[in-house]
C-alpha cells in the first residue's frame, strides 16, 4: 500500500513553518553564515544570543574534531557550566579523545600513561566505565595502533560521534531543543512507513527506504 | 659416577641385578647386555647397540620412551642421582639439552635467551611456539612491572608481546595491568621473592603441558598409566564390593565371591501371608515389609546387622503393595493396593495421617526430595501431590497415560519417572516441561531408579532385565537375564558398593544378582520356597541384602562366613525372628 501522491495536496503547509525547521536544522550545526543570510533572505526574526551561542560551540567541536580536547573541555565549562560534573558519560569520552590525540601522535611512553593514569582510571572504579577504560588501554599496546583491534577508537568516527553528544548535552542545558526538528521529523517518517509496511508486507512491497522516498 | 672406581660394590651390586634377572621370564635382552659389561659401563658409547628397541612381551613399549618416563619418574620422586645413572647407562637422556637449558633458563628468569632457545628446540608447530614464547614474556612483564620498571614492562608489551600478533584480548588486560595496579591483582602477578620463584616454576608446569610429550615428558606419566591399569583391573573384578580391599601392584586384583551376600543370616516370620514388598531405609538402619495380610512391617536392623521386629503397622483394609520411606527416614508411607495411603511415624510406630480419594484407589505413593510433599499415582491415571497435612496441592494426568504403577522422583526433584502405556516409561521434567519417553518392546512390570539418577533399571515380562541411561539421551545400556517371571510382577534394584550390582527377585524362589557392568551372573540364591518379589540392598553396607517372598517371609542375605552372635542361634546359623520378639 503506497499513498498516492494527490493526497498530499490535501495537507497544506505554511512557509514559516518550513523556515523554522530548515533554521533550526541551520542553528543545530552552527552554521553561523548561512543562518545570516537565510534570516535576511526570508525576514524573519532572528532569535536572540543566536549568533554568539552558535560560534561558541563551533569554536569548541572544532577544537574537539582536530585534537585538542583539553582546550574543547576548558570551553564547555565556560558556556555550560556544571555540565561535564552531572554528564559522566561525556567527561570520560572528551578525555578518550585527548588520549587517543596522545596515542595518535605517538607520545605513548610517558604522556599517553600519565594521562591515563591520573584522568581516566579513576573513572574506573564505577563497573561501567571499566570496559571502556580497557578498551582505551589496550591501544597502548601497539605500535601501530590503527592496526589493532581497536582501531575504530581512532577514527573520525568516533571523534564526531563524541561531539555530536557533546553538542545535544550543551544545547540541552541551555534549554534549548537538542536534536534539530528536520532529523526528528525524518526518523518519524521512517519509523512510520517501516510499520506499516510491516503490517502490509503481505502485498509484498519492499520496505520503506528514504532514499528512494526522497528521488521518487 | 660409581661405576669402574670400585670393583667390588659393583660386581656384588651386578650378581644381585643378574640373579634376578635370570629368574624373569621375558628379561632375556637385559641379562645379556649387564652381564657383558661390567667392566665397560664408562668406555661404551652412549648409544648401547644390541639393544632391542622394544621391551614387554607384546613389543608393543618403546624402550625409549620406557626408559624416559622412569627416569622422569625417578626424578619426580626425588632420586636425582638415579635418575641421571640411569640416562647415562641407557644412553637415553631425559630431556635433549636444548630444553634442559631452556628449563633452566626459565627458572633463572633469563627470558630473552630463553625464548631463543625455545626456538631451537625443534618444534614443528609454529603456533606451539608462539604461545609458549607469549608466557614466557608475560612473565617478564609481570616481573618488569614488579620491579616498578614500568617503561621497559610497556616496551616489552609493545615490541615483543603484541608482535606475537596472538591472543589480543590478553594483551588487553596486560595494558589495564600497567596503567592500572588495581585491574593487576586480578589478573595475577607476583609481588615477593618467594613468590616470584613460585611464579617461575609454574611458568616451567604450564610450559610443560604446553609443548608436545615427546620434547618433554608429561609430569607424573608413569603414575598415571600404572593408575590406569589398576582402575581397569577393578572395573573387571565382578565381584567388587568392599572398600577395604587394597589394591596392591604385587598382584592383579580381583575379589573373590565371598564379598557377596550369598548365605541366609535371618529368616524374619512374621507376616501371615505373601510378602510383596521390602526396602531398606536411606540409612540402613531400618527395613520395611508390606504383605498382603494387609499389614506392614518397620524392622530394625541393630549394629550388628541382625533384624529385629520394631512395629506392626496396621490398618490398611487391603493388602500393602508398597512402602516408601521418607528422606529423613522419620516418616514411613504405606500403599494399600488401589485403596489408601498411609503415613506412618517411625519411632512411635503410630499412623498419622490417611491420604485417600473418594471413589477412587491409590496405586504407588513417594515422597519430594525435600520431605515436605508426597505422590501418589491413582488408578484414574492421574498423579496427585499432598502435602504433608493432607492437603491436595495439585494434581495432573500425564498426557499420554493409560496406566500408572510405579513412580519415581530424581532426588534433585526435577523428574517425575511413570508408567504411561504397558510398554512404556514416561520421564516428565517440571522444570523445563519436557517429557521423554522409554519405550520397550514388552510390557513393562516394574523399575526403579538409581541412586545417582542416571540409570533406570526395568522388569519386562519376557523375563529380561534392562538397564537404561537417562542422563541425557535415552539409552539401553544392558541387559540381565537368567531369572524366572511368568505371572507375577517381580522387582528388581540397585545395590552393592557404589551400586555395581543388580539383584532381583524371581518366581522359581531364588534371589539374582549379576554384575552391572560386565552383565555376568554372580548368584542364584536358593532358600525361599515361593516366588521372591522384591529385594533391597542395603545401602549403607554392601554386604547386606533382604528379599521378600511369596512364602511369607523376609530373608537377610550376608557374607558367607559371617557367623551370627545372637542368643538362640541355630547351629547352621540360620536366625529365626518370629513376630513376638
Amino acid at each position: 500500500m503506497d499513498v498516492d501522491p494527490r493526497s498530499y495536496e490535501q495537507v497544506a503547509i505554511k512557509d514559516n513553518e518550513i523556515h523554522n525547521i530548515v533554521l533550526s536544522y541551520l542553528v543545530h550545526n552552527c552554521y553561523k553564515e548561512t543562518v545570516e543570510s537565510f534570516v535576511a533572505c526570508t525576514g524573519m526574526k532572528q532569535p536572540a544570543d543566536c549568533l554568539e551561542d552558535m560560534e561558541k560551540r563551533k569554536r569548541i567541536f572544532h577544537y574537539a574534531l582536530e585534537g585538542n580536547a583539553l582546550k574543547a573541555i576548558e570551553l564547555t565549562e565556560e558556556l555550560a557550566h556544571g555540565l561535564l560534573e552531572n554528564n559522566k558519560d561525556l567527561h570520560f569520552n572528551l578525555l578518550s579523545l585527548h588520549f587517543i590525540e596522545l596515542v595518535c601522535t605517538r607520545k605513548c611512553s610517558t604522556e599517553a600513561l600519565e594521562f591515563a593514569q591520573s584522568k581516566l582510571t579513576p573513572f574506573g572504579k564505577v563497573q561501567k566505565y571499566v570496559e571502556k577504560l580497557e578498551d582505551f588501554m589496550a591501544l597502548l599496546a601497539y605500535e601501530e595502533p590503527e592496526k589493532s583491534p581497536m582501531f575504530h577508537l581512532l577514527s573520525l568516527d568516533y571523534r564526531q560521534q563524541v561531539v555530536d553528544s557533546l553538542n545535544r548535552a550543551i544545547l540541552a542545558h541551555a534549554n534549548r531543543p537538542s536534536y534539530a526538528a528536520i532529523e526528528r521529523l525524518i526518523q518519524q517518517t521512517t519509523v512510520v512507513r517501516q510499520c506499516l509496511s510491516q503490517d502490509h508486507n503481505k502485498d509484498g512491497l519492499p520496505p520503506f527506504s528514504l532514499k528512494d522516498f526522497l528521488k521518487s | 659416577m660409581g661405576g669402574v672406581e670400585d670393583d667390588e660394590p659393583a660386581s656384588k651390586r651386578m650378581k644381585l641385578a643378574s640373579g634376578e634377572l635370570k629368574s624373569l621370564s621375558n628379561g632375556s635382552s637385559l641379562t645379556k647386555t649387564i652381564v657383558g659389561s661390567s667392566r665397560d659401563l664408562m668406555a661404551r658409547p652412549l648409544q648401547s647397540e644390541g639393544d632391542d628397541d622394544v621391551v614387554g612381551s607384546k613389543g608393543v613399549i618403546k624402550r625409549v620412551e620406557f626408559v624416559r618416563i622412569i627416569a622422569k619418574a625417578l626424578y619426580s620422586l626425588g632420586y636425582k642421582k638415579s635418575s641421571a645413572r640411569l640416562e647415562e647407562e641407557s644412553g637415553i637422556p631425559l630431556h635433549s639439552s636444548a630444553v634442559n637449558l631452556f628449563m633452566q633458563q626459565i627458572l633463572d628468569g633469563n627470558w630473552d635467551e630463553s625464548v631463543a632457545t625455545l626456538h631451537k628446540i625443534g618444534l614443528k608447530d609454529e603456533s606451539i611456539v608462539k604461545s609458549a614464547s607469549f608466557l614466557i614474556l608475560e612473565q617478564k612483564f609481570f616481573e618488569l612491572l614488579d620491579r616498578e620498571k614500568i617503561m621497559d614492562a610497556l616496551k616489552t608489551l609493545r615490541t615483543e608481546i603484541a608482535y606475537l600478533c596472538i591472543n589480543n584480548g590478553r594483551i588487553r588486560e596486560l595494558s589495564s595491568c600497567i596503567v592500572s595496579p588495581s585491574l593487576c591483582a586480578s589478573v595475577g602477578s607476583s609481588n615477593q621473592d618467594d613468590a616470584r620463584m613460585k611464579s617461575r616454576s609454574k611458568l616451567l608446569e604450564e610450559l610443560q603441558k604446553l609443548l608436545p610429550p615427546t620434547v618433554i615428558i608429561p609430569e607424573r606419566r608413569l603414575e598415571y598409566l600404572v593408575e590406569q591399569a589398576l582402575t581397569l583391573q577393578r572395573d573387571a573384578c565382578i565381584f567388587h564390593n568392599s572398600m577395604d580391599k587394597e589394591m596392591s601392584l604385587y598382584t592383579d586384583h580381583h575379589c573373590g565371591r565371598d564379598q557377596i551376600p550369598s548365605r541366609t543370616l535371618q529368616i524374619l516370620e512374621a507376616h501371615s501371608d505373601e510378602v510383596w514388598f521390602l526396602q531398606f531405609s536411606h540409612n540402613g538402619k531400618y527395613l520395611a515389609s508390606s504383605s498382603s495380610d494387609q499389614s506392614a512391617i518397620i524392622w530394625e536392623v541393630d549394629t550388628n546387622g541382625g533384624v529385629s521386629l520394631k512395629h506392626r503397622l496396621s490398618g490398611h483394609q487391603k493388602p500393602v503393595s508398597s512402602v516408601s520411606w521418607s528422606p529423613d527416614d522419620r516418616q514411613l508411607l504405606t500403599c494399600g493396593m488401589e485403596d489408601a495411603i498411609r503415613c506412618w511415624d517411625v519411632s512411635s510406630g503410630e499412623c498419622l495421617l490417611v491420604y485417600d480419594k473418594a471413589g477412587l484407589g491409590l496405586i504407588s505413593c513417594g515422597w519430594f526430595p525435600d520431605g515436605k510433599w508426597i505422590f501418589s499415582g491413582i488408578n484414574d491415571k492421574s498423579i496427585c501431590m499432598w502435602d504433608l497435612d493432607g492437603k491436595e496441592l495439585e494434581c495432573w494426568k500425564g498426557q499420554r497415560t493409560m496406566k500408572i504403577s510405579d513412580l519415581e522422583i530424581t532426588s534433585d526433584g526435577k523428574q517425575i519417572i511413570s508408567m504411561c502405556r504397558e510398554t512404556a516409561i514416561l520421564l516428565h521434567d517440571r522444570e523445563a516441561k519436557i517429557e521423554r519417553v522409554i519405550e520397550e518392546d514388552q510390557t513393562i512390570t516394574s523399575f526403579s531408579l538409581s541412586r545417582d539418577n542416571r540409570f533406570l533399571l526395568v522388569n519386562l515380562l519376557n523375563q529380561e532385565i534392562h538397564l537404561w541411561n537417562i542422563d541425557g539421551s535415552l539409552k539401553l545400556v544392558s541387559k540381565y537375564k537368567g531369572h524366572k517371571r511368568t505371572r507375577f510382577v517381580i522387582r528388581s534394584c540397585f545395590g552393592g558398593l557404589e551400586q555395581a550390582f543388580i539383584a532381583s527377585g524371581s518366581e522359581d524362589s531364588q534371589v539374582y544378582i549379576w554384575h552391572r557392568g560386565s552383565r555376568e551372573l554372580i548368584e542364584a540364591l536358593p532358600g525361599h520356597s515361593g516366588a521372591v518379589n522384591c529385594v533391597s540392598w542395603n545401602p549403607k553396607n554392601p554386604h547386606i541384602l533382604a528379599s521378600a517372598s511369596d512364602d511369607r517371609t523376609v530373608r537377610i542375605w550376608g557374607l558367607n562366613g559371617l557367623q551370627m552372635k545372637h542368643k538362640g542361634a541355630h547351629s547352621n546359623g540360620i536366625h529365626y525372628c518370629n513376630g513376638g520378639t
